[in-house]
């Protein structure tokens, strides 16, 4: 047996990621599927408070990250929706706030188990433009590195990060390698107020023209993080004439789907986005045009589709179907009879 | 009158509040008026448990939900259900400002110590001392006393009481008190100190001295 | 592939067989994935266990079809129907109860009992390291009551 290998939940690869990315603090609230996230770091004798809800745990995060501590919290749902509030601050302050969101069946309570209903929420959640960095981990190995990608990124370019992942990941038990991340180095925390030195942090503005022009600032800023760091794959998108888009553990599935169907030399590929936000439009574009037909496949209604058509090229024209399964989970061979389908 | 088996572990003391609960308007004739808020945690379990009509709401939210529905049919008896971490902690200001505004409503606390649902988590009325997964080393703060808090902002004609599982008399005799506040206009909140030996890891009769210590923290009886 | 699905009320073991099948298989090398489901309560809801057991790495922890199906109570069963398929070897305890009856076995021992039916299935398909799984039974039952009898119960699902 392979001794770098461990056999652990996704909850436990969030948590080691964590402490390995330098992080100090976390604020929690129990909600499940993410409570797991919260009692494994509190386990390991790291520092954290409950606090009275999501709300707190947020503005919380918030005042830590000024002060220069690496802090995060981790929710689920309903605790999603009120941690926007503290995100949304971070947002328009451009704070390092950093958060793991187990996505759970929604809308209200739903379930406490899965889905890919949280799209929209960790992307343009809050009153803002959608200016966070969203990661969707496609397996334990990812939950693990865009976890630290998330710390720093957020750091480094001050935009508030989210690792939006799922009940099923965090609660599976799988075989992972984490050693092959041991050279990953971490971005060091800062404070934003600091000692000896006098700035004015607002997140309101007397006239509409202030906050345009901030605002146009900060796209700016956006822009530069999509060119330098947004992520997206390609798998065997080269000659296929059929594209299936999809994110998470849906895009795991699809492509096992897709290497199957390969094998009966079906021309299939599919297009992953690693980064919700900023999203890789260049690849994106870059993989569909002439391709025949899109395939949007998720656990929602088509959040991550709605995502990925405001970034297409508009002088693509292209055939679109969609196997929408909200709050449930698509296994392989449900995706590969939906593509056959398809083709 | 039961709807539909319980899912409460054994031992758990829902059962015990929710049969006063339905006792009380039994013998009141109030069945068809009454409505049962319910938070979330283990109080969500009794939705479909009594006869009654009852709604779901979200964490902390009973209370302004009820006040909703109590000012949009007056004639109703409107009853917020919930647990401590509901009542303390996340919902404590809908909570306060209901008791402000002297909202008629009654809210029944259910009070074990813990977030009994997601597993055993800190609660504002753990106990000092206490273990749980979230304080590993136990709770170093005094518990909140929401009773004695809100005492403090409600009107004097409120009804706001302590008791306990362990004397159903007591719980029916509040419960009535609760409902007969709401019919006279004013604000009611009943803690009601429970048991959880499913999160405490209590057997037999430790979990009854569990309890009864409880009691030596939270006062009984009428505020 | 591999895939196990084991049901039954919460408090009958599935967690700890789906940890000790898991471990095992770990142990032996080879990929594992295991996810649990449970309902709201915390007592007394059906307690799933989803296992897939394979050479090559597991992209995705669920599915409909297991291979090989264990149901421990009527409530279980009811909640996995739709995930009765063919080609499927199932054990349902309304098969065995009979049988463990008559052979003495106490009911706290019937998800070990199975336990031996699956370790043989295990065995014959090389998809544990039978060794670490009867050690590490060992380790976490030795301290609890009923040893003898959840050894009994091994042994007797095992030669079945």
């Amino acid at each position: 047996m392979d001794n770098n290998k461990k056999f652990i939940t996704g909850a436990e690869v969030a948590v080691q990621a964590c402490i390995d990315a330098g992080a100090e603090m976390m604020y929690g609230y129990p909600i499940t599927p993410g409570t797991e996230v919260f009692t494994g770091w509190i386990g390991g004798g790291n520092k954290y408070l409950q606090t009275e809800d999501e709300i707190a745990a947020g503005f919380s995060v918030c005042g830590a990250v000024m002060a220069g501590q690496k802090t995060f919290t981790a929710t689920a749902g309903p605790g999603h929706t009120l941690m926007q509030d503290g995100f949304s601050m971070a947002e328009g302050m451009r704070l390092p706030f950093v958060s793991i969101v187990a996505q759970r069946g929604g809308p209200s309570s739903g379930t406490v188990i899965y889905s890919q209903q949280e799209v929209t929420l960790a992307c343009f959640g809050g009153n803002g433009e959608g200016m966070r960095i969203v990661y969707s981990p496609s397996s334990l190995e990812e939950v693990y590195l865009q976890t630290r990608l998330a710390f720093n990124y957020a750091w480094k370019y001050r935009f508030p990060s989210v690792l939006l992942t799922d009940g099923y990941m965090l609660k599976t038990r799988g075989v992972v390698d984490l050693d092959q991340f041991k050279d990953l180095e971490n971005i060091d925390s800062y404070p934003l107020i600091k000692e000896g030195e006098v700035k004015h942090w607002r997140n309101i503005y007397t006239f509409e023209e202030e906050l345009y022009e901030e605002l146009e600032k900060q796209k700016k800023d956006f822009e530069k993080v999509r060119d330098e760091i947004s992520e997206a794959e390609e798998f065997e998108t080269t000659d296929a004439e059929v594209i299936v888009i999809a994110h998470g553990l849906v895009a795991s599935a699809s492509k096992q789907a897709i290497i199957e169907l390969r094998n009966d030399n079906k021309k299939i590929g599919l297009w992953r986005p690693i980064t919700l936000r900023p999203l890789d439009d260049k690849s994106l574009n870059k993989v569909v045009k002439g391709k025949k037909k899109i395939l949007f496949i998720e656990s929602s209604m088509g959040q991550c589709a709605k995502l990925v058509k405001d970034e297409l090229d508009p002088i693509i024209s292209i055939e679109m179907e969609y196997l929408y399964k909200p709050a449930v989970g698509i296994g392989v061979d449900e995706i590969k009879e939906f593509i056959n389908k398809n083709i | 009158m039961i709807s539909n088996p319980a899912k409460f572990c054994p031992g758990c003391g829902h059962p015990i509040v929710l049969m006063m609960l339905d006792k009380v308007l039994t013998d009141l004739g109030l069945r068809d008026k009454a409505i049962l808020g319910l938070d979330i945690g283990c109080s969500l379990l009794a939705w479909n448990y009594l006869g009654l009509n009852t709604f779901q709401t979200h964490h902390g939210r009973v209370t302004p939900t009820v006040v909703g529905y109590k000012r949009a049919k007056p004639d109703s008896i409107s009853i917020g259900y919930t647990g401590d971490g509901g009542a303390y902690a996340i919902g404590i200001q809908n909570l306060i400002h209901a008791a402000r505004r002297d909202e008629p409503v009654i809210i029944l606390v259910v009070n074990n110590t813990v977030y009994a649902m997601t597993g055993g988590q800190t609660a504002p009325t753990t106990l000092q001392n206490q273990k749980t997964t979230t304080s590993p080393e136990g709770v170093l703060e005094v518990p909140f006393f929401g009773p004695e808090l809100l005492k403090n902002i409600a009107h004097e004609d409120a009804f706001i009481a302590r008791t306990t599982v362990n004397d159903p008399k007591t719980c029916q005799e509040y419960i009535k008190k609760a409902i007969e506040t709401q019919k006279a206009g004013h604000f009611a909140c009943v803690e009601f100190l429970s048991m959880c030996p499913t999160n405490w890891k209590t057997k037999g009769s430790d979990t009854l001295n569990f309890l009864e210590n409880m009691s030596t923290v939270f006062k009984l009886g009428e505020l | 592939m591999f895939k196990l699905l084991l049901a039954g009320d919460g408090g009958q073991g599935i967690q700890l067989l789906s940890n000790i099948i898991c471990e095992s298989a770990f142990e032996k090398g080879l990929e594992v994935t295991h996810i649990p489901n449970y309902g709201l309560e915390q007592r007394g809801g059906v307690s799933l266990a989803f296992i897939k057991i394979d050479d090559n790495k597991i992209v995705y922890p669920k599915f409909t079809t297991p291979d090989l199906m264990l149901v421990m109570s009527d409530q279980a069963r009811e909640r996995v129907e739709n995930h009765f398929g063919e080609k499927q070897e199932v054990l349902d305890i309304k098969d065995f109860k009979e049988t463990l009856v008559g052979k003495g076995i106490i009911s706290r021992s019937y998800n070990i009992f199975f336990l031996g039916k699956i370790f043989k299935i295990l065995l014959e398909k090389e998809l544990i390291d039978i060794n670490f799984a009867k050690n590490y039974l060992k380790n976490k039952l030795s301290s609890k009551p009923g040893f003898e009898d959840n050894l009994k119960a091994l042994e007797f699902g095992f030669k079945l």
